[in-house]
């Protein structure tokens, strides 16, 4: 009876749960159902008489309309010294076209909701458009007088290049930039693959040269529109011919490259960073042209060594080591040659290491057995994420386009995962052995030289350069040398008087003046702050800026200052007292210094002559006199701006000052003679303001 | 050339069928609510093999009580951390492994969680959420680790970045904290009120606003409606629904007096005036002409303000409209304008020239090119949005919340259709009023 009751008690709660004891939420979570056949949009193609190939990708799930143009006109193809041209001459197409100029343009797409944009690659050049399908006449008007009729406007011309010269500057100040720039021109050698624009060529190229590489790149023979959308192929055909029909031109004769170079032991570049605190690396090699089946076990490789949060080197690195914010490894597509590369962002101090261990992981893909478990997950993870790649119409144009400009054949991307999914993990070490080899890679290291050198040569042979490519020798490293670029005509007699302001109250002042003298120039300096500072300084150097002598008297809280120093041949020689805590120092100066060198009581005279830009960097060698030592001090421009002084309202340049011997923020005015217009001592409330 | 002309006869046959003004493709919408109060919007898509799993809880800021702002933000870090069958970090783990995609956000009205995944994982993502909606792991280490995590964004996101900390802190000062606290204070919440926060009160919210009945679940894309109902069924039917959470009240007043504030941003080297003007919630018959008006303002490059402040007077350096930044709202939402100034103009001057511009809509309108551009902008970016499956989840969830039911994710461009450039000048003149205005100008630090 007990039993029957215990049952019936049993009964009733099974009932009383709202979906019974089936509904019981399983601990664990569910298993993938099968995947179905890749379901692959049509798409289909044409050629029109005058040789543009047309891929038509449908989808009526909206009534949207994409139009893309592309030309084998990548940067690949620029002349020697216009680097940059490629992606100037994408940029213009849409600033000027037909008979509309660049704000009619813009207005023409904006006002039926569409967008239009043009870049530059390696390889190719496109230009693409999105409207609704109703706006499909207009989007493919618009392509074909961007391709066809641009204008290349002077004013649009010389806007770009200023907007190119300030995105470089700034690309230019980023250590993972100059790593990669450092890669390509390493990994590439005498190929175009390895060039990338710079401030010299991007300042060279003429509107002349953008309307003949234009005239002679853009041009319908061997270009592929590829249309997505809601239109079919007839209606695609119509629209092109109308757009496209009437424009003819011959093919650009075939452009013979130079041989990729062969690299048969591993190589260190290192780029030095005066004071970097931290190192990007750049690991790895070329690996082959498009088509190559070893592509697919590679790509599962590539992603289980470096293409993730859960990837090998991140977990390494990262999770294990942590000497990282981040290492993660690619492997780059180009028409005629790909490579891999892996990258890692770490502290200086643990550079060596993180190489190391790189090149450890790097191995062992290709030397150890991949597990089954990991190798499967990593294949999963491709193959699940392959139909998120293709969902639009828009995404399907773009793979197929791409597939088909870099020459793979046309079932390229239809196939794709189900070539994936086929790969073994035995197959796939093979394709690891090749695609990436650490016995004989390329490793680019951005980071202090002075740091890093010697615990480098200890993994391979070292090659220092700068940051804009040129090989240093290790003594290069004690002081970066003279070199500085200086507006000379700028160096102008002048007397200026600045205000000392302590919380902006006025505590006292100071006056500079450059005089031509003999042979040379001297500038004089007299500042007086309250009763705790009077001082006055004599700084004499040659009409080429070498230093011939510093002479400084006066007191410091009461203690006596007083510098006396001569150079001569690169050696500066005296001595110097300066105020210190427990009384005056005097010490002896004999010392070699740098070529260029500038006496840190002077520098103040080199800030109207340095070439003042959006982003602009310099570093000037540095001979602090009162101490006796060489620095390199830092100077570049943050930023932009309206500033108040004594003086005036200027428009000025703001630039941090660092490495002397108190970080400084400068002023200098824009236009006109590039004046100091305000220094402030970073962290105090000490500045000094143009007074007259 | 005879291959060209018959190219344009061509055209205008295959084309003349399409000319007229485009809409968006209806979407097909199976609702049900489970026992539990969970309401499910399901849309079938087989265009690709994709599924999006989209789950929004009507809860975000403006549910929020004094003394304990920046919950709602805080409790979205805090679904990522773990629940019954999820250890931390898995849940990103389990979907990237997968090869899908998911995140979360928080709103003034609502917090969302999605999954986008191969249609074959469907099941994973429901589980995932169905997990985390029954048995999310809340204690004392996840809190405190999220809590700094949290901090940690304000630092990147909001206190490092130039504008954003007083655009953030600006919009509590624009509406009255007594009378309506729900929209009175900053998303972000205050470190003050971050630092009190106790497991407690953390569990507590998460029982008051976690629940089936006050969550709806969209999924869109490759699947068969009787799987997923039955998955929806087993993993989300027997989680208990508890009491409705207490109303929000918001009694907020229009028109009260201009302010005018002068703020300092450590982060901005470039002065700039931020303004807003308050007005209706989404629902409201004048939202899509307010809508509108903000792009025929500020968006694009042909925009007002971009033609006339930027390009023309050179005034500024940039200028854009912000509607509803904290998000769309139930309760009244934000017009707003940003507007960086140019090397050597004052930010006062600047300001003056959007506000002259404003005025001028109020007295003379618009164009009718100008409003056709506006609609075909609302129209483009909508019906371009619906290609991914993901973009139409949250489309429904956005009707289903703020228009009253998903159905009017199928009827809202009606209410843009109609929309004349009278109702613009009308909206402008009504809402866009110099009393109904909060004006911050930002300086930097030390100038």
């Amino acid at each position: 009876m007990r039993t029957l009751r215990n049952f019936r008690r049993a009964a009733s709660l099974v009932a009383a749960l709202p979906l019974g004891l089936a509904a019981q939420f399983p601990a664990k979570a569910p298993a993938a159902t099968p995947i179905k056949p890749a379901s692959f949009p049509p798409f289909q193609q044409a050629t029109l008489p005058n040789g543009m190939r047309l891929l038509v990708v449908q989808s009526h799930k909206q009534p949207v309309v994409s139009v893309s143009l592309s030309f084998q006109a990548g940067s690949v193809y620029e002349p020697a010294g216009k680097a940059g041209l490629a992606d100037m001459v994408a940029s213009l197409l849409t600033k000027g076209a037909g008979n509309r100029s660049a704000d009619e343009i813009a207005a023409a797409i904006e006002g039926v909701g569409g967008s239009i944009g043009a870049s530059a690659g390696e390889d190719f050049l496109g230009i693409r458009a999105d409207v609704l399908a109703s706006d499909a006449k207009l989007a493919f008007d618009l392509v074909a007088d961007a391709t066809i009729r641009p204008t290349f406007p002077e004013k649009e011309v010389e806007l770009l290049r200023t907007q190119t010269l300030s995105s470089l500057a700034l690309d230019l100040s980023q250590p993972a930039s100059l790593a990669s720039r450092a890669f390509a021109r390493g990994l590439y050698g005498a190929h175009p693959y390895a060039r990338r624009a710079d401030p010299a060529s991007v300042k060279s190229i003429t509107r002349d040269d953008i309307v003949a590489y234009h005239k002679a790149r853009v041009c319908p023979s061997g270009s592929l529109l590829v249309v997505a959308g809601d239109l079919s192929l007839a209606q695609a055909r119509a629209l092109a011919m109308a757009a496209f029909g009437a424009w003819t031109g011959t093919a650009p004769a075939p452009v013979t490259f130079p041989a990729f170079p062969v690299r048969t032991a591993r190589e260190i570049v290192l780029v030095h960073r005066p004071g970097s605190v931290q190192s990007n690396i750049v690991v790895g090699n070329l690996t082959w042209a498009p088509g190559d089946p070893r592509a697919y076990g590679a790509t599962i490789v590539n992603r289980l060594l470096g293409g993730g949060a859960d990837a090998r080197l991140f977990m390494v690195l990262r999770e294990q080591k942590s000497w990282t914010y981040g290492a993660y490894s690619s492997l780059v597509r180009h028409r005629q040659m790909g490579d891999f590369e892996a990258t890692a962002e770490v502290r200086t101090e643990v550079t060596d290491s993180a190489l190391v261990e790189m090149l450890a992981q790097l191995g062992r893909v290709g030397s150890e057995p991949l597990p089954a478990e990991e190798f499967e997950r990593t294949k999963n993870a491709l193959t699940g994420a392959f139909p998120l790649s293709i969902e639009s119409a828009n995404q399907v144009a773009s793979q197929v386009s791409s597939a088909r400009l870099l020459g793979l054949p046309a079932d390229y991307v239809p196939t794709y995962r189900q070539k994936l999914a086929a790969v073994t993990a035995a197959q796939a070490q093979v394709a690891a052995k090749a695609m990436v080899r650490p016995a004989e890679a390329l490793i680019v290291v951005v980071g202090d030289a002075t740091k890093l050198r010697e615990k480098l040569e200890k993994i391979a042979p070292v090659t220092m350069v700068s940051a804009d490519g040129t090989v240093l020798k290790p003594e290069d490293l004690v002081v970066k040398a003279g070199a500085l670029d200086l507006a000379m005509e700028r160096f102008v007699p002048h007397t200026d008087s600045f205000a000392i302001l302590v919380q902006g109250n006025p505590f006292g002042g100071q006056s500079v003046t450059l005089e031509k003298v003999d042979g040379g120039w001297k500038f004089t300096d007299a500042t007086r702050l309250a009763a705790i500072i009077q001082q006055s300084t004599e700084v004499r150097f040659t009409d080429r800026l070498v230093m011939q002598s510093v002479h400084q008297t006066g007191k410091v809280q009461g203690q006596d200052a007083k510098i006396d120093v001569t150079y001569t041949d690169g050696h500066a020689k005296g001595s110097a007292t300066t105020p210190a805590p427990g009384g005056a120092k005097t010490i002896a100066v004999d010392t070699d210094v740098p070529a260029g060198v500038i006496d840190d009581n002077a520098l103040q005279a080199f800030f109207p002559a340095l070439k003042w830009a959006a982003g602009a960097k310099f570093a000037l060698p540095v001979f602090q006199s009162g101490k006796g030592s060489v620095t390199t001090v830092s100077i570049a421009v943050s930023g932009e701006e309206s500033v108040k002084v004594v003086a005036g309202t200027f428009d000025a340049w703001k630039a941090d000052v660092t490495g002397g011997a108190a970080p400084l923020t400068i002023w200098i005015e824009k236009g006109g003679a590039h004046r100091l217009l305000k220094l402030a001592l970073v962290g105090t409330p000490v500045e000094f303001q143009l007074a007259k | 050339m005879q291959r060209v002309v018959r190219s344009g006869i061509l055209i205008i046959t295959l084309l003349g069928a399409r000319l007229a003004a485009q809409e968006p493709r209806k979407i097909a919408i199976e609702s049900y609510t489970l026992a539990n109060g969970l309401k499910v919007h399901l849309v079938e898509d087989h265009s690709s093999q994709v599924v999006a799993v989209d789950v929004w809880y009507r809860v975000g800021a403006r549910n929020e009580r004094p003394g304990r702002t920046g919950f709602a933000h805080l409790f979205e870090h805090m679904m990522f951390q773990g629940s019954a069958h999820v250890k931390k970090a898995e849940q990103f783990q389990y979907v990237e492994r997968a090869g899908g995609q998911l995140n979360g956000s928080t709103q003034a009205d609502r917090t969302n969680y999605w999954d986008l995944l191969p249609s074959n994982r469907l099941n994973l993502g429901l589980w995932l959420e169905a997990d985390r909606m029954r048995s999310l792991a809340i204690d004392q280490a996840n809190l405190d680790n999220q809590r700094e995590a949290v901090k940690e964004e304000r630092r990147l996101r909001f206190d490092n970045q130039p504008y954003v900390g007083t655009l953030v802190d600006s919009i509590p000062v624009i509406y009255d904290r007594e009378k309506c606290f729900a929209y009175g204070h900053a998303l972000v919440g205050s470190m003050a009120d971050l630092n009190a926060a106790k497991v407690e009160d953390v569990a507590a919210f998460f029982k008051q606003y976690y629940v089936p009945n006050n969550a709806t679940l969209v999924i869109v894309g490759d699947f068969v409606p009787a799987d997923a109902k039955a998955l929806v069924a087993e993993y989300f039917g027997d989680i208990p629904r508890v009491a409705p959470p207490p109303p929000v009240v918001c009694d907020q007043p229009f028109n009260t007096g201009a302010i005018v504030r002068r703020v300092t941003d450590k982060n901005a080297t470039i002065p700039a005036a931020l303004m807003f003007w308050r007005i209706p919630p989404v629902a409201d018959t004048d939202y899509p002409a307010l809508d509108l008006l903000s792009t025929i303002l500020g968006g694009g490059e042909s925009s007002r303000l971009n033609r006339d402040i930027v390009r023309e007077s050179k005034l500024a350096a940039g200028a854009q409209a912000i509607l509803n930044p904290t998000g769309p709202t139930r309760g009244p939402g934000l017009f707003g304008v940003l507007v960086i100034t140019n090397q050597g103009r004052s930010v006062d001057s600047v300001a003056a020239a959007v506000n002259a511009q404003v005025a001028l809509v109020a007295a003379k309108g618009v164009t009718e090119p100008e409003l056709t551009k506006a609609r075909n902008t609302w129209r483009s970016n909508t019906i371009m949005g619906r290609q991914r499956v993901l973009n139409v989840a949250e489309a429904l969830q956005f009707a289903d919340l703020f228009l009253g039911s998903a159905e009017q994710v199928n009827t809202d461009i009606a209410r843009y259709n109609a929309v004349t450039a009278a109702d613009v000048q009308r909206v402008a003149a009504k809402y866009l009023r110099p009393d109904n205005q909060l004006t911050m100008l930002i300086v930097p630090e030390g100038k």
